[in-house]
């Protein structure tokens, strides 16, 4: 990898180098068979265009444990959003594969839910509060008593409890998102994805949700693979960030967060430790950015 | 007050137009221009509750039964064609052929075929007022927003639920617009059905007053036309508004913020 000071060097999470066609390609986490809940392998995804082909992703390998909180943070650009939509099965990948439970990934499984950003455009503007976050359910065919306590139960817990009758475009950006999160942690999946849901909010609610994704993540104990492009916001979530290259994507490092579970947004981002990790993803990154490539650091190694 | 306000603004113009119809038709000569008191009299005399049910309610019943079938015509197959590709490639051209010929002149046509009778001006009626139906809903289905079709992707929202609970209210919109449109076609058509081979309805009890120089009482059939023609488009707002009621509250949010 690459040269860092040897003083605090994060735990740099060491991934077993798996077979890749190209050799020896940098890779994230992976676990043997079966200890993985999500498994990314030589993930590749090129988008046909009429001036040729645009690789988006080159090759992503890595694995999220069961139960995990991770954070993927890139660059701009760096095909966060198609990893994404590769992984939930709405895109279809060029080359490599995912697995969810040990099993292939070919539509969305039943078992993952997806937050968006736009939550102004994710959520159902011709329903209410309520049936918005109650429509998977009914569709799934949950009869009504058990549909009733898990809607009020997912609204209680991201705090909507008091506006189930509203329209989503009647609430705040954040109140909007936490109704898509309400919605996604009713749906009781195993993986909730998580694409930059708090890009498009305020600073001070931003801190809100964080501390919102935290608290549900450690009462329901779901698998979270968190996408975000801010530094400061994947470091204080995760207990793991994968950083991603500039595009076209491959994995530059995999490092584990070991900062206390319980976390605070004054505390946790004063501390000594929080400095450290978010000074070497910074770093990453600025380094993502300026192109350098651990495909070609290999190689040339 | 509010209230007073709105009701003057409603009213002030019809009220505008029968004053200058009084001035007019009181200093006018002209065999075509009744008086109010020709007017009133032919209508009471006209539109009497025989003539009505000989007459109007027939011809209303074919409207409506005209608009029900373009709007579940139009909105069932622009759903279809809306959804496929393909299905929207293979009929594009033959749909602009058929809409661009007039319905009229296929009436005689018509009368060969189905005959003299409902079926054929009822399939007048469908064949101008579904095509602002049909296109709109293609239109609606098509302009679907991509995030809120991959949320109800990772939803599993699909099949019959996805056209329900996305397709359906996403097009509404559109579809409604269409259907504004249709509305008038669809009177200008029942109109038009009725002035071959018809022996009772409304566009045939005008024709017949024109014909044998029964000004008043044609020009009251017109009024009865117009007057149709308002309760058509004020039950259609009152539907229009409760059908769509979050799409012109999330309207007013946007341009407020």
């Amino acid at each position: 990898m690459t040269t860092q000071p040897a003083e605090h060097n994060p735990v740099i999470n060491q991934g077993s180098m798996a077979d890749t066609p190209d050799g020896q390609l940098p890779v994230g986490l992976t676990l043997p068979d079966g200890e993985a809940l999500l498994s990314v392998r030589n993930l590749k995804k090129v988008y046909q265009t009429d001036g040729g082909g645009i690789e988006a992703v080159r090759n992503l390998t890595f694995d999220l444990p069961k139960g995990e909180l991770t954070c993927l943070v890139g660059p701009s650009g760096s095909g966060k959003t198609t990893l994404l939509k590769a992984i939930s099965g709405l895109l279809e990948p060029t080359a490599g594969e995912v697995k969810l439970g040990g099993k292939l990934v070919t539509s969305p499984p039943k078992n993952m839910a997806v937050v968006f950003q736009e939550y102004g455009r994710s959520l159902y503007p011709w329903m209410r509060v309520r049936e918005n976050v109650e429509l998977p359910l009914k569709v799934q065919g949950m009869d009504k008593a058990q549909r009733d306590k898990v809607v009020d139960d997912a609204l209680e817990a991201v705090g909507l409890d008091h506006v189930p009758r509203s329209y989503p475009w009647q609430l705040s950006g954040g109140m909007q998102q936490r109704v898509a999160i309400a919605r996604a942690v009713a749906y009781q999946p195993e993986v909730l994805l998580m694409d930059e849901p708090f890009a498009a909010v305020d600073a001070q609610t931003r801190a809100d949700l964080e501390d919102l994704v935290r608290r549900v993540w450690r009462q329901l104990g779901v698998t979270i693979l968190f996408v975000t492009h801010d530094i400061d916001e994947s470091v204080y979530l995760g207990s793991r960030v994968v950083i991603l290259s500039s595009s076209p994507t491959v994995i530059q490092q995999d490092i584990k967060i070991d900062l206390p579970d319980e976390r605070d947004q004054l505390e946790t981002r004063s501390s000594q430790r929080f400095s450290e990790l978010r000074h070497h993803v910074y770093e990453q990154i600025q380094l993502a950015k300026e192109g350098f490539r651990p495909d070609a650091a290999k190689a040339q190694a | 007050m509010r209230f007073l306000k709105d009701f003057f603004h409603i009213i002030a113009l019809p009220a505008l137009l029968i004053v200058a119809w009084i001035v007019w038709s009181s200093q006018s000569t002209s065999f075509f221009v009744p008086t109010l008191e020709q007017m009133s009299n032919a209508f009471s005399s006209t539109w009497t509750w025989n003539r009505m049910q000989s007459d109007v309610f027939p011809s209303v019943a074919r409207l409506i039964a005209g608009l029900v079938l373009s709007i579940v015509i139009g909105i069932v197959v622009g759903l279809l064609v809306g959804s496929f590709r393909w299905l929207r490639q293979l009929m594009e051209p033959t749909m602009e052929f058929f809409r661009a010929i007039p319905p009229t002149v296929l009436i005689p046509v018509f009368m060969l075929l189905i005959g003299i009778g409902d079926d054929m001006k009822i399939a007048v009626i469908v064949l101008g007022a579904v095509w602002p139906i049909l296109l709109n809903t293609i239109e609606g289905v098509r302009s679907m927003d991509e995030v809120l079709s991959d949320t109800s992707h990772t939803y599993r929202i699909d099949g019959i639920a996805r056209i329900r609970y996305l397709i359906l209210p996403s097009a509404m919109p559109q579809i409604m617009a269409g259907i504004r449109q249709s509305l008038s076609i669809a009177l200008i058509l029942m109109v038009i059905s009725e002035m071959f081979a018809s022996s009772a309805g409304l566009g045939y009890t005008i024709i017949q007053f024109q014909r044998s120089f029964a000004i008043p009482e044609m020009w009251s059939g017109i009024v009865v036309l117009g007057l149709i023609g308002v309760i058509m488009s004020f039950i259609f707002q009152i539907v229009e508004r409760s059908v769509l009621k979050w799409y012109h509250g999330q309207r007013e949010m946007e341009n407020a913020g």
